[in-house]
């Protein structure tokens, strides 16, 4: 019973081998979550999974204290991760809806040709290059550590991808179909707003989706733009060893489970639409 | 496309209706216009102010009064004999060049495994693509926890506790682009594969019923066919990668010393270690002025060449 040909044996090795590779990170941060103290390291011997299971390192970082941990914390995740959802959502909602407005006119009036390359340089430049000057700017109009600068700042630089990507979705429109409204008597607005958006919705709602994710992804924005009160997920899980001065593994872990759930759960809903949106609409699927 | 609509042109009661369009479209742009105004012209003449001076914000003098202390080119000067600053130069293009060639080859190798459909194919599929979607100071704190000395990796190779990777002179390296592959191949992957399923399968098969072989048709239909691909995902992942930062800030803080110390560790460094302002804004003005070359250079190159 020869089913499986050798290329077929070779391949599932290579792909079972990748799959391996991919997945050791993340199950040693994921069962890292759920390990107490002694098992964090291997002194005493490597253990993939948990072998006493526990959610105290949840614990501790929701509560800022756990049963059985004599130190406490001063700031639980309660802030970091209401800061992070705020500016995230409120980063989506400026570039989805410049980005629509824009590209719409570009694509249908022929407006700025130049625009979609003067959008495209903003992603060129490493951020820390051109920082200074925002900085500057930020803490002159008081917008440092606040939700709205650092929504403002992420909403900028994300623009690009939602302009590209909106751009894509409203050249797939039939220009036959807003023709005809407009023909019907629609005013341009009417057309824009009662047919061609209705059909790139779910284009729309795969915008948002994949600006949320750069948004919530991001940690120097908020390293360089946040002291206190907005500081996101990522850069509290970064402090957290300095404000203890121990390194809690356990909990470190636990934060970056929670803080990498919603762009993979994200990311996979919109997979059809991962290429497009990465190549800046250059390459579909 | 676009051209469809810009071309046309309309005469009489619809060029009217035309106008009307385009005045609702230049409403439609303003915002994003009004953005881009703000966070370019601003900032760039900003910049290009500070980069003259030496301001910095420790000296309690507010930004608009950095003439007081204006030293025309001096910065440029400093920055031209800064060993820590092509240090760090230098080490971005090392990181670049070692990972992207890398995570493109492994990305390749994955996608031709991925043209022809397998029992699990698609499972196997969005798997290998989560790392990419991880944020990337997640992976920064996976891979610092892997790489302790009493970590998984040193057990699983056998190695003693005392083995360091991140402290480590020569291995600190190693590891942050270790890390930097294992989240960037499935870019790779993603648009490589996308690129492959666009070749039409009838070739691919007239090829194979020809008698060629699967390295033939690899190299001779396959890779000829995604050369644009090639050619985007390679550019994507050059930029990104001479951005990085996360990653190698939360696995190794540029250290050991400095080397991997990139350009943009660097930076962050003199932005709040040394507060040096001014400076920062010569270096990232010269940063921006050659990357705007070369990208010019490049979009040419390619125009020329479509034509």
């Amino acid at each position: 019973m020869k089913t499986l040909s050798s290329a077929l044996v070779l391949k599932y090795f290579f792909v079972l081998l990748a799959t391996g590779v991919v997945l050791y990170p993340l199950i040693w941060m994921t069962t890292m979550a759920f390990k107490p103290y002694p098992e964090w390291t291997t002194v005493s011997g490597l253990s993939w999974l948990p072998l006493n299971p526990t959610l105290q390192n949840f614990e501790f970082i929701f509560y800022g204290k756990a049963e059985g941990l004599v130190v406490s914390l001063d700031r639980t995740i309660a802030g970091p991760l209401t800061a992070s959802l705020i500016t995230s959502i409120f980063g989506t909602i400026i570039a989805v809806v410049f980005g629509t407005l824009s590209s719409y006119a570009v694509v249908r009036f022929g407006l700025a040709q130049s625009l979609p390359l003067s959008v495209l340089q903003l992603r060129l430049f490493p951020p820390l290059a051109v920082m200074i000057p925002v900085m500057v700017m930020w803490a002159f109009i008081g917008a440092v550590d606040t939700w709205w600068g650092l929504s403002l700042i992420y909403g900028i630089v994300t623009l690009p991808f939602a302009f590209w990507l909106m751009k894509t979705f409203f050249e797939e429109v039939p220009i036959e179909i807003e023709d005809a409204a407009r023909v019907c008597g629609c005013s341009y607005w009417r057309v824009f707003y009662k047919i061609a958006l209705p059909i790139v919705k779910p284009g729309l709602a795969t915008c948002a989706l994949f600006v949320f994710i750069l948004n919530w992804s991001d940690y120097l924005l908020a390293l360089l733009l946040t002291q206190k009160e907005w500081v996101t997920l990522p850069v509290y899980m970064a402090t957290l060893t300095s404000a203890m001065g121990g390194q809690m593994y356990g909990m470190k872990a636990a934060l970056g489970v929670i803080a990498a759930i919603p762009p993979v759960v994200f990311g996979l809903m919109i997979q059809k639409h991962l290429v497009r949106g990465l190549t800046f609409g250059a390459l579909k699927q | 496309m676009s051209d469809k609509t810009a071309n046309r042109k309309p005469t009489g009661y619809w060029s009217q209706v035309a106008r009307d369009g385009k005045r609702m479209g230049w409403w439609f742009i303003l915002p994003t216009v009004l953005l881009l105004l703000f966070i370019v012209v601003f900032p760039l003449l900003m910049q290009v102010y500070l980069s003259l001076t030496w301001w910095t914000p420790l000296d309690g003098i507010p930004w608009y009064r950095a003439y007081e202390g204006f030293i025309w080119f001096e910065q440029y000067g400093v920055l031209l004999s800064d060993g820590r600053f092509w240090g760090a130069i230098w080490r971005t293009l090392f990181f670049m060049l070692v990972a992207v060639p890398i995570e493109f080859l492994l990305g390749l190798g994955l996608a031709y495994l991925f043209i022809d459909n397998f029992p699990g194919r698609k499972i196997f599929y969005s798997i290998l693509l989560t790392p990419m979607m991880v944020v990337p100071a997640v992976v920064g704190l996976m891979f610092f926890l892997l790489f302790q000395g009493t970590g998984p990796i040193n057990d699983n190779l056998g190695l003693p506790a005392t083995f360091s990777w991140l402290t480590d002179v020569n291995r600190a390296m190693i590891a942050v682009i270790i890390a930097d592959i294992w989240q960037w191949t499935p870019l790779m992957f993603l648009i490589l594969l996308a690129g492959m399923l666009g070749v039409p399968p009838d070739q691919l098969l007239a090829a194979k019923l020809l008698g060629g072989s699967n390295w033939q048709n690899f190299f001779k239909i396959i890779l000829p066919r995604i050369k644009t691909v090639v050619i985007i995902v390679i550019v994507l992942r050059s930029v990104e990668s001479f951005k990085v930062f996360d990653l190698i800030y939360i696995m190794t803080k540029g250290g050991p010393g400095v080397q991997t110390q990139t350009i943009s560790i660097y930076l962050y460094k003199l932005t709040f270690g040394d507060l040096e302002w001014a400076y920062v804004a010569a270096i990232g003005l010269t940063i921006l002025f050659v990357l705007s070359v070369i990208a010019a250079r490049g979009l040419s190159y390619m125009a020329r060449k479509r034509s």
